[in-house]
């Protein structure tokens, strides 16, 4: 029996954050991210639909994994890829970021994947260039196919997301992956609880989407069905935000106790990199519940499917 | 050269005459004010209809800041004038943190010198409070008085030593000087960029909290009650701030408060898209803080209503939102800010001009900001209803980084004065 065949175009030129993102717009990254996540689970090689452009890979701040992820996912669909860690060169010549994207812009590349340390960047560059261009991860602000590749995840081992009781714990102030998270688990009707010290859960956050906000995390682990743990910088543990690292890991540590207050069959997300013992204990992370090397995974699907909403033409 | 400016709708706030007639102007000043009168006077070599419009006192502003000397490509102290004179203001103090700082008596004339020879407008220099506006020793605020500097300040770095700071309103007082002050605990405004809150947090910026200004306020009005000394709250941006200035002046402080014209139009939504021209400190605050200041205004309670004039380049503003520099460039938009109150109701015409031309002139002890015989014949001529499209590229100062940008504004300045000679008049007299 075939599903309703029913027609969502992708009619954004960029992707830089969630916000703007219609729920029909995120279930058809995700439905098309699974496709690519099956092919690759059976060996199959996906239709080159990026055969013939450029992806430039611009991240001016340092992350090996995001790039790498969204690298693999470019040449997998056949792109050319230059990958440029900015953090490195330009920059310390004084260069802006407007300069090097008219630099790169003069180039003719099809996407310009950036990264970069101040919220709202990817938005200026995009301003500045023709081509299409994906937020990487700007400042606190946004990291839009970080919030995707959650959101696949959970879909794929709950079978929806809708109605979902789903408990982001961590540096929530701090935090891209939870405004992305959020706010894309929000409009697929999931319930997000938000959920850190005091110091660092800012107000407003259900303009975010989120269903509470709240300091007191066995409360909010009480019948969840996802557990997502952030990472906390380590700067920020000693003394700035809150007092240790011990009394962190008291109050807001995932430990195998705590975890049973949420569902028998709640599953453990990380964004990574994790810093084990401090946020999530290793038997925890490692265990049959943590779903975190799928996250990895779906990250390249959901990357080849936004680069092939953006870039490849039609699906 | 003699001047008749005849059937106008005079505006004088400082005595509240609002009521149509002609003015005659001789030898820079204004030697009769015509009530009623609506033919021009004979004897004038220059006779203006003005058709019904508005003749108002020049602006008075007390607040810009120009690139001259050291950074004279942001802006000079003639090029600051032309915009100022188009936006209506006849004079204005300019701020001390230039490269080198106007820490000593020889700079005071220097800029005094330049704006004579290179200005359109009246300029008045503001000395620094303390030597570099390094916060650590006091200037030489008694000599730079003597040559002409008209208040001190530390400008955008407020001074952090409360003792310091103790010691120099103990002495300003006693030579008689009024200090300029932006109430600012620094160690909480920290690394801010846009208003703390709700909207800063989703968007991923770091916000300056009201409670910086606040404490600072507290700070300098409690420093200015112990000493003595007048001082003036520099961009006050929320109405608590000016109930702090007000529980001093209870207690027989001598404390003025000013705001910026921006902060009156917009509030923190306008950054939108991380639009750096909206980043100005203090920050654009909420809409409830906003009207706060509006129906303060209403009342009386902000002596002065300043541009906060400050020239950035591209190049200082075409970064990302986090790194781009403060500042707005706002000479030729205060008194379209202003009359935006009056055509959507708060303020009378009357309310609007008093925190820029009488009041602002008395706090500095300055005889312009009035329409009244023997005053200085510094005149605006201006169409309150004139609505125009405000385009960056139209604007006259050297930067044009203003967060105006695109809005349609209501009220134009047709004609300035500056001593009874024009030195403005808008193309559409030409």
């Amino acid at each position: 029996m075939a599903r309703a065949a029913y027609h969502h175009s992708f009619e954004h030129e960029h992707l830089l954050s969630i916000e703007g993102l219609s729920p029909l717009d995120i279930s058809l990254i995700l439905d098309l991210a699974d496709n690519y996540a099956e092919a690759t689970r059976a060996g199959r090689r996906p239709d080159p639909v990026l055969s013939g452009t450029t992806v430039v890979n611009l991240f001016f701040e340092n992350s090996t994994r995001t790039m790498s992820s969204f690298e693999i996912a470019a040449r997998r669909l056949g792109a050319d890829v230059v990958s440029m860690p900015v953090a490195a060169s330009s920059v310390k010549k004084g260069e802006t970021l407007v300069d090097t994207a008219m630099t790169l812009n003069a180039m003719k590349p099809d996407v310009l994947v950036v990264r970069h340390s101040a919220s709202g960047g990817p938005k200026l560059l995009s301003r500045k260039v023709d081509c299409a261009v994906v937020n990487a991860g700007d400042g606190t602000h946004e990291h839009p196919t970080q919030g995707l590749l959650d959101t696949l995840t959970i879909r794929r081992n709950k079978g929806r997301v809708e109605g979902l009781k789903v408990v982001i714990c961590g540096d929530i102030a701090h935090s891209r992956v939870a405004r992305s998270t959020t706010l894309a688990l929000h409009l697929l009707g999931a319930e997000v609880h938000l959920c850190a010290p005091r110091t660092l859960l800012p107000s407003g956050t259900e303009t975010w989407g989120a269903a509470s906000a709240t300091t007191d995390f066995d409360k909010a682990l009480n019948g969840a069905d996802v557990v997502m743990m952030l990472r906390l910088q380590l700067e920020r543990m000693d003394g700035a935000y809150l007092p240790s690292r011990r009394e962190y890991f008291r109050y807001f540590g995932l430990t195998g106790e705590r975890l049973a207050l949420a569902k028998p069959d709640a599953i453990v997300m990380h964004p990574g990199p994790m810093n084990r013992g401090i946020e999530i204990e290793s038997a925890i992370a490692e265990g049959d519940r943590s779903v975190i090397t799928e996250q990895v995974e779906m990250g390249v699907a959901v990357r080849e499917a936004v680069l092939h909403l953006l870039a490849g033409g039609a699906t | 050269m003699s001047l008749s400016i005849f059937n106008a709708r005079l505006l004088d706030p400082a005595t509240g005459l609002d009521t149509t007639g002609a003015i005659f102007a001789d030898k820079g000043r204004i030697r009769e004010i015509s009530q009623g009168r609506t033919t021009a006077h004979a004897e004038a070599k220059v006779a203006i209809d003005a058709g019904g419009l508005c003749l108002a006192p020049g602006l008075v502003d007390l607040r810009v800041k120009t690139g001259e000397p050291g950074d004279e490509q942001k802006e000079t102290l003639a090029t600051a004038s032309r915009s100022a004179v188009a936006g209506g203001i006849t004079s204005f103090v300019v701020m001390p943190d230039t490269k080198p700082v106007i820490d000593d008596v020889a700079l005071v004339r220097f800029i005094a010198e330049r704006a004579k020879v290179s200005a359109a407008t009246r300029i008045y220099p503001a000395g620094a409070l303390t030597t570099g506006l390094r916060g650590e020793a006091m200037a030489e605020i008694g000599l730079m008085a003597d040559a002409g500097a008209v208040v001190f300040t530390n400008g955008d770095q407020p001074v952090g030593n409360a003792s310091l700071l103790k010691r120099a309103m103990t002495y300003a007082a006693s030579r008689g000087a009024t200090i300029m002050s932006r109430p600012d605990e620094r160690a909480l405004a920290g690394s801010g960029v846009m208003n703390s809150g709700a909207l800063a947090a989703r968007m991923g910026l770091s916000g300056i909290p009201v409670e910086a200004e606040w404490i600072g306020a507290m700070r300098d009005t409690a420093l200015a009650e112990a000493t003595g000394c007048t001082l003036i709250l520099d961009q006050v941006s929320t109405p608590r701030t000016l109930d702090i200035a007000a529980a001093a002046r209870d207690r027989g402080a001598k404390v003025f408060t000013m705001a910026a014209a921006h902060s009156l139009f917009f509030n923190e939504r306008d950054v939108g898209d991380y639009l750096t021209y909206c980043k100005v400190n203090p920050p654009f605050r909420t809409e409830e803080t906003r009207q706060g200041l509006i129906a303060a205004l209403k009342r009386g309670e902000i002596d002065a209503v300043v541009s906060a004039h400050d020239p950035q380049p591209p190049e200082e503003k075409r970064l990302p939102y986090g790194e781009a520099a403060f500042g707005a460039a706002g000479l030729e938009t205060v008194l379209p800010a202003l009359l935006s109150l009056v055509h959507d109701g708060p303020l009378s015409l009357l309310e609007a001009l008093a925190p820029v031309t009488c009041r602002p002139a008395d706090m500095l002890g300055l005889p312009q900001g009035r329409l009244a015989e023997k005053a200085l014949a510094d005149l605006i001529l201006f169409d309150p209803d004139k609505p125009w499209l405000c385009e960056r590229e139209n604007l006259r100062s050297r930067s044009t980084n203003s967060p105006f940008d695109g809005r349609r504004l209501q009220g134009r300045v047709l004609r300035t004065f500056v001593g009874g000679e024009e030195v403005f008049a808008h193309e559409s007299l030409a």
